[in-house]
């Protein structure tokens, strides 16, 4: 640089939370005395619009050429200022922050030591900012596209906004049927709407939308790429059933070897299915499936004399020729939608969950009051020795929830209320049923959850605080054992069936996604969205977003805000049709690089590859960066021994300097 | 060992249209010297030998030929280069396939199973070097000094190298030509050398360290010796900014020891060619087995013996340990 540093430093009191422990007054002075300083200011919000004036004017009265901000943590402001720095003709990449609040007021009490800290941090950024280059943000262009992986309600939901608005969606789904979770479900808390009934035709519109490309009975095999430019490569798994030619007769299933012989999946196992089978009846594509894994034809090479699908099926759609298929498409933006499992009862051995048949799960509870389910809405449960219509039943709260046995510290959010709404229903169908709930406290913090649960107390449900430490069989009946904790009362109650309200546990099948997408997870295990408050749907990597349960358990209200938020911040980049590529990115040294490949094993988002130049009429391998794919952290540059890779602004005759003269040294 | 197998296989190897050359030993010009001989035809194998003096690690000369300009208007040349290599020697090569330093179908590795080096200074000690040519052979566990009339075994433990003494993998770990019966590996010592400084109070050790490198001239000996010492431009060369001072002192000095060793970490294959090349005597070795044995018992890996390997500072594994962080 052949300008002489002319240095702005603006030091921030954020209120009081840097002024009452950090005394600005003297860090701004000091400042004024550092070399290069043109002008040293405080001010009690530097990000507020007067703040932000402050700096600009100061740019042009002073011809100042880098600018530092002694304020907060560069994650929530580094942006303002940058534009700021970029309104008055600045290079926006001439910005260093010193980080004087959370790196020193927020964490130290004595004031004197805490002035002492930021003051040295203020001098360190002033090390580093006359040294850094100016950088320019390059665009390139997005597809106007979006793939969505998983089809329930919030993959739905979100496929729907995002082709409404115009653009492309591939939505893919990885069992034969779009619905997801909610499709198994009765009746929805608090309102009693009917589950099916509102979301089957959005799962009609899903299949119908001219924009939407359904790839059901599919699963993403590959992504590469970065925002605005994914390559996606999807398998459609074989149907053994030519699509275009079933019609959903069901004429095969019923006609099948295996006729009802296997348990359902939708209906967790408690109603049959045959071989070849529709998941559910409002399943779509309403089209039939073939189990590889069970089809006798498929297995062990013969069925019979011939398949009696193939027989039964008049439009001759079974095709046992068929085989999967590699589909690629490029999208601009990726939501995930991958949803959750139900948390496996058999973790919590004293409840009996495989030893009595009448301990059931809470969805196994919703498919047996639902009249779409194996009873057909009537609730009947064997208790070891008959089926009978159950008199006295009981709820097991947060069972697999809150516990950290199982290693599951949340709450899943749902239990309290799907139990509030099945012992409703329970109440409605056996009116003289008595239903017990054992809580360790009832949580009811949604619109007119409340009020639900005020309104199923008085229809006669006893709520009972207490965690049941044991279940048994006693005769025909089924004996919970539990404290009262109100009344320090221990009690030994008998039941005729017991649902276990079991809590929301990450997908088992979740590695896949993250390992394809490079996505984190929270401590939970749920995937980890970018900033917990204000980037609840982003993620990490930018262009791919969160909905839904895969995120953390959430009902249904919530997962569709938040699949329309997924929707509407993927549809920015599809929108505006560029997408911006930070500056601020890792740089090859190609002369002195020896092509060792580490940082390319090291790095986290795949961002760099081996090429072969010619470096000086040998023909060798060096790394070179995809400035779209890389965000800066620097991993490669900690492993490479050359020192031969280095992020722009990060260089270490960039940040060597300003390590000094965090130790004093000048 | 059989030499007229190595130079017949030697002929063989060079006469082929893709290799450049082989690189090899021959008897140094003085003593008990031995030097590189790189043998671009046929007749150069005449001078070629393998004895227990051969003890430099000629893997180092492979990742020097792509740093040479191509004059213009040639081309490079890309034909293959073979290499002589002892077990530690393939070490090398593997690791340097792993580090694609080179690729594996650019050398021809002619492997040959060692049954121990003499360290050259011990020797001159205790059978000084004289004006007679000396040819030193093995003589079952033993050595054997030819020297005009005169011939003398040696017992082996009187001048057996420190590292050999140390050496767990005699025979080479890769090798596309294998010249002479596979050695059976011998009892390792445990290596007091190391446990000695590690049984030291802290201000000892510093002490000890302390000594050593204030004895260093930085002359980069036993950077340039190492073989996978090998950056296009050392960062302990670089100006811009300068992380080690070229000032000769103690505390440059450890910095750019202790930087030199912490780049070789999961790297090192123990050669000792560092060590051996020290004109002053500092025991680099202890410090590269020190590291080597933290990598090999903490995370399972030893470099250098699989050229499918992942490199070991590139990778990561959840559980890791970190016992070592301070």
């Amino acid at each position: 640089m052949t300008e002489k540093p002319k240095l702005g430093v603006y030091v921030c009191h954020c209120g009081i939370n840097i002024s009452a422990t950090v005394d600005v007054e003297a860090v701004s002075d000091y400042a004024q005395g550092l070399p290069n300083v043109v002008v040293a200011r405080n001010y009690s919000y530097m990000c507020s619009d007067p703040g932000q004036l402050l700096i600009k004017d100061d740019i042009k009265e002073y011809g100042l050429n880098r600018i530092v901000v002694a304020s907060c943590s560069p994650r929530m402001h580094e942006p303002t200022f940058r534009k700021a720095l970029q309104e008055v003709g600045l290079n926006p990449y001439f910005l260093e922050m010193a980080n004087i609040r959370e790196q020193c007021s927020w964490v130290h009490q004595d004031r004197e030591e805490a002035t002492a800290k930021a003051k040295n941090l203020v001098a360190a950024a002033v090390a580093k900012v006359r040294l850094l280059e100016p950088l320019a943000p390059r665009e390139v262009d997005a597809e106007p596209a979006a793939l969505v992986i998983g089809a329930g309600i919030a993959g739905i939901q979100a496929s729907l906004d995002i082709a409404d608005a115009g653009f492309k969606v591939y939505l893919v789904e990885q069992s034969p049927s779009v619905g997801g979770r909610m499709a198994q479900l009765d009746k929805t808390f608090p309102t009693l709407d009917c589950s099916a009934c509102i979301l089957t035709p959005k799962m009609v519109d899903v299949a119908n939308h001219p924009n939407i490309e359904l790839l059901a009975y599919s699963e993403v095999e590959e992504v590469s790429g970065f925002v605005g430019n994914f390559e996606v490569k999807v398998r459609r798994k074989a149907r053994y059933v030519d699509v275009s030619k079933c019609t959903g007769c069901g004429d095969c299933a019923e006609a099948c070897r295996l006729a009802n012989r296997f348990p359902s999946e939708f209906d967790e196992g408690m109603g049959k299915r045959s071989a070849i089978y529709l998941p559910f009846p409002q399943a779509v594509p309403a089209k039939y499936t073939i189990d590889p894994e069970k089809c006798l034809f498929l297995t062990r090479g013969r069925c019979g004399k011939s398949p009696k699908c193939v027989d039964a099926c008049k439009p001759g759609a079974i095709d046992f020729e068929q085989k999967d298929e590699i589909v690629s498409f490029k999208v601009g933006a990726i939501i995930v939608a991958t949803g959750f499992d139900v948390f496996d009862a058999n973790k919590k051995p004293e409840y009996g969950y495989s030893d009595y048949p009448n301990v059931i799960t809470g969805l196994e509870m919703e498919r047996l009051v639902s009249a779409s389910g194996p009873t057909g809405g009537e609730i009947l449960v064997d208790n070891g020795e008959e089926k009978i219509v159950p008199k006295e039943i009981a709820f097991i709260q947060c069972v697999g929830s809150r516990d950290q046995s199982v290693g599951n510290e949340y709450c899943s959010r749902v239990c309290c209320m799907y139990t509030a709404k099945q012992a409703h229903l329970i109440k409605d169908k056996i009116p003289d049923a008595t239903v017990k709930v054992y809580y360790i406290d009832v949580r009811a913090f949604g619109k007119g959850f409340e009020e639900f649960y005020d309104r199923v107390r008085r229809e006669g449900i006893r709520y009972v605080r207490g965690n049941p430490s044991e279940i048994f069989k006693e005769g025909n009946k089924l004996v919970v054992k539990v404290e009262d904790t109100l009344t320090a009362t221990p009690r030994e109650d008998k039941f005729d069936l017991v649902v276990l309200a079991v809590g929301l546990t990450p997908r088992s099948d979740d590695r896949k996604i993250i390992d394809l997408l490079r996505l984190s997870q929270s401590p939970d295990r749920f995937l980890m969205e970018a900033h917990p408050k204000l980037r609840p749907v982003d993620t990490a990597s930018d262009g791919i977003f969160l909905a839904g349960c895969c995120q953390g358990p959430k009902d249904i209200p919530d997962t569709v805000a938040q699949a329309k938020g997924a929707a509407a911040s993927a549809m920015i980049p599809l929108a505006r049709g560029k997408v911006a590529i930070d500056a601020q990115v890792a740089e090859v040294i190609e002369d002195t690089c020896r092509g060792c490949g580490f940082c390319v094993s090291i790095c986290p988002y795949s961002a760099i590859e081996l090429v072969t130049i010619n470096r000086m009429g040998n023909m060798v391998e060096v790394a070179r960066v995809n400035e779209a794919l890389c965000k800066g952290c620097g991993s490669c540059s900690a492993g490479c021994l050359s020192n031969s890779i280095q992020p722009r602004s990060f260089r270490d005759r960039q940040i060597l300097p300003q390590i000094a003269a965090l130790g004093g040294i000048e | 060992m059989d030499l007229d197998k190595l130079r017949k296989t030697a002929a063989e190897v060079v006469s082929r249209d893709d290799v450049k050359y082989l690189i090899g030993w021959r008897r140094g010009t003085f003593g008990y010297r031995v030097a590189p001989h790189f043998i671009e035809d046929a007749a150069g194998v005449d001078e070629l030998i393998f004895s227990p003096l051969c003890i430099a690690n000629l893997a180092n000369y492979l990742t020097l030929t792509e740093k040479l300009p191509v004059p213009r208007g040639q081309e490079a040349d890309t034909r293959k280069v073979a290499l002589l290599v002892k077990g530690c020697d393939s070490r090398a090569v593997a690791q340097l396939i792993v580090e694609k330093g080179i690729k594996r179908e650019d050398v021809v590795v002619i492997g040959m199973p060692c049954p121990g080096m003499i360290d050259w200074k011990l020797l001159a000690e205790r059978y000084p070097e004289t004006d007679v040519a000396a040819e030193i052979g093995w003589k079952g566990e033993d050595f054997l000094l030819i020297r005009g009339e005169e011939e003398i075994t040696i017992p082996r433990a009187e001048v057996l190298a420190e590292k050999c003494r140390l050496c767990r993998h005699p025979n080479p770990v890769l090798s596309d030509i294998t010249i002479g019966e596979a050695v059976e590996p011998w009892a390792v010592a445990e290596d007091s050398g190391v446990a000695e400084i590690e049984a030291k109070e802290a201000a000892e050790r510093w002490d000890y360290w302390e000594e050593q490198f204030s004895k260093c001239i930085r002359c980069y000996s036993c950077r340039n010796a190492c073989p996978l010492c090998y950056c296009e431009d050392c960062i302990l060369d670089r100006l811009d900014p300068i992380w080690v001072n070229r000032a000769v002192n103690f505390s440059e000095n450890t910095a750019f020891h202790l930087a030199r060793a912490f780049h070789l970490a999961g790297r090192c294959v123990e050669c000792g060619e560092c060590e051996r090349v020290c004109p002053v005597g500092i025991p680099l070795g202890k410090l590269n087995r020190k590291l080597a044995r933290t990598v090999r018992e903490e995370y399972g890996f030893e470099p250098g013996l699989d050229p499918e390997a992942e490199p070991f500072q590139a990778s990561f594994k959840p559980d890791d340990p970190e016992e070592f962080i301070l």
